[in-house]
């Protein structure tokens, strides 16, 4: 008999490795691994932000809300700076940087808030935001996570050769007629709404793990583009399953053990090269 | 009819004037080469009349419209090394990208009418059967040939091409030079290329315009290419000679003999 958070837990896991298994190769192509920094700095501001608003409106709820409103409004001043000439590096260094100043603020503004209020569990909350609480997966988290999964899944697919084309060549999809901007707009709301739906399952830290090697992996092992997404899907929902057993005998949190078995598979073909 | 007019065309990049007081017509069916030094502006002014930078002042027209919304009738070839080559595309899904964005935003899969297109287009270039190869294990010349199969997919009147010979040996720029010949001959497309080295391409060149920041000279390849404009463009060294009748730069630019070394 399978206990329900363990199976609640792996239901959310086929959500998250559908969508970063599918995302991770764009991301990887596309040279986004420093976007998804940002996206980090973003989700724990709005977390911290909404944690302060649930407190003071006395609705948690909140807190998921206001960390994916803030994520994807952070996710296109970046696209805009980018847009205005500024390099995508440059880009989300100034905004990651100037975040992450503001987070440090919240956290200052959160304490003082969470003095009032001492019968809220908000330190296990915040804390998992850093790393990841998939066992804790309720039923509505798991609705919130398939509903609102599927909705970005439908956006990824439809646009996925789109997102190819405009990392191959963005000039050229703009001289043809396409719209580059709109569509790395899309892209990086994506890649925001991604990070926010699923933060607190699998933790900020362990989320940049997940979003990049499965991909870096799958392009290691394979130069065809639809062997490339089915492998990087395959292997982030082998990683999050294992990793899920093992943490449910070991009591090691799943994040951590998927981000080390993720490290050893890259490592392990980096160094049969 | 004109395929391309600018008149006292400046153009500015992100404030900077990049490029001024350019004034030419281009009637339909000519081949222009852009010559001029790094840095002279022949991108710029090639991504102005593709109405891909909009920054500028004056005037520019492409068969009578402004050039964004002369954008079916344009195709634009980029310097292959600006392309992202880490993304695992065939060749068939590089020469399908030149049709799929003159319809719709959504381009989940390739139709089946476009990969024919692309077949031929692939065919035409001289590269049949290598539609499912992977565009980046392609030589160097066997891409830019590919690239000029997405440009002509769409069945544009004015093709635009940056720098289409950089970077190639030898035999690869015959290839595509040979390719470029094909379509000016078969197609009697209004073509304009931007060249570091014209000698290869001055066959097919019916006008030739110099710049270095503004237009230095604009005419017939025997009227532009006199000593005296490309010594004013490429400095001091610089030199139009003939040979057996046909004309010949030296420019510093590519590969000549000079006394006391240099390229």
């Amino acid at each position: 008999m399978i206990p329900d958070f363990l199976l609640r837990a792996l239901v959310a896991s086929v959500t998250i490795s559908t969508l970063l298994g599918l995302l991770s190769p764009l991301i990887n192509v596309k040279g986004l691994a420093f976007l998804t920094h940002a996206i980090f700095h973003a989700l724990l501001f709005g977390a911290v932000l909404g944690m302060i608003l649930g407190l003071l409106l006395n609705n948690l709820s909140l807190v998921m809300l206001t960390a994916a409103l803030v994520t994807v409004s952070i996710v296109v001043v970046i696209a805009e700076l980018e847009h205005l000439g500024f390099s995508p590096d440059s880009s989300v260094g100034i905004v990651a940087s100037f975040v992450a100043g503001l987070t440090v603020l919240g956290f200052g503004i959160l304490y003082k808030v969470m003095e009032g209020r001492p019968y809220y569990p908000l330190g296990e909350n915040i804390v998992s935001y850093l790393t990841g609480e998939l066992f804790l997966v309720s039923l509505r988290n798991l609705e919130t996570l398939s509903i609102a999964g599927f909705l970005i899944l439908l956006f990824l697919l439809v646009f996925y050769r789109d997102f190819l084309y405009v990392s191959f060549d963005p000039e050229g999809v703009e001289s043809y007629g396409g719209n580059t901007r709109a569509y790395l707009l899309v892209l990086y709301v994506i890649v925001g709404a991604t990070g926010s739906l699923i933060v607190q399952s699998v933790g900020l830290v362990t989320l940049q793990v997940i979003a990049i090697l499965p991909g870096a992996i799958a392009m290691m092992i394979t130069e065809n583009l639809r062997k490339v997404v089915l492998a990087s899907l395959g292997i982030t929902l082998t990683v999050q399953v294992v990793s899920i057993g093992v943490a449910y005998y070991t009591a090691i949190p799943p994040s951590g053990i998927a981000t080390v078995l993720l490290g050893v598979i890259y490592g392990f073909l980096l160094a049969r090269r | 009819m004109e395929a391309v007019k600018a008149e006292n065309l400046t153009v500015t990049y992100r404030g900077y004037v990049a490029l001024s007081d350019v004034t030419f017509s281009l009637e339909e069916g000519t081949t222009l080469l852009l010559l001029g030094p790094n840095g002279a502006g022949k991108t710029t002014l090639l991504k102005t009349i593709a109405g891909i930078h909009r920054e500028y002042a004056g005037r520019v027209l492409v068969f009578g419209k402004e050039p964004w919304r002369a954008r079916e009738n344009i195709s634009y070839v980029p310097q292959s090394h600006t392309l992202n080559e880490s993304v695992p595309l065939t060749a068939l899904e590089v020469v399908a990208m030149g049709a799929l964005y003159r319809s719709g935003f959504l381009h989940r899969k390739i139709p089946e009418e476009i990969e024919e297109k692309g077949t031929r287009a692939l065919e035409f270039v001289g590269l049949p059967g290598i539609q499912d190869k992977l565009f980046r294990n392609l030589s160097g010349g066997q891409k830019q040939r590919v690239l000029l199969a997405r440009a002509l997919i769409s069945e544009p009147k004015l093709l635009l091409l940056d720098e289409p010979l950089s970077a190639l040996d030898p035999s690869a720029r015959a290839e595509v030079t040979g390719v470029l010949r094909k379509i000016k001959e078969k197609r009697g497309l209004t073509m304009i290329i931007t060249t570091h080295d014209i000698n290869p391409l001055l066959e097919i060149g019916d006008r030739v315009m110099l710049i270095n920041r503004r237009m230095v000279a604009f005419g017939r390849p025997d009227e532009a290419l006199k000593d005296e404009i490309i010594k004013a463009v490429y400095g001091p060294m610089a030199r139009a000679i003939k040979v057996e009748d046909k004309l010949y730069c030296i420019t510093g630019d590519f590969h000549v003999f000079k006394r006391g070394g240099g390229r």
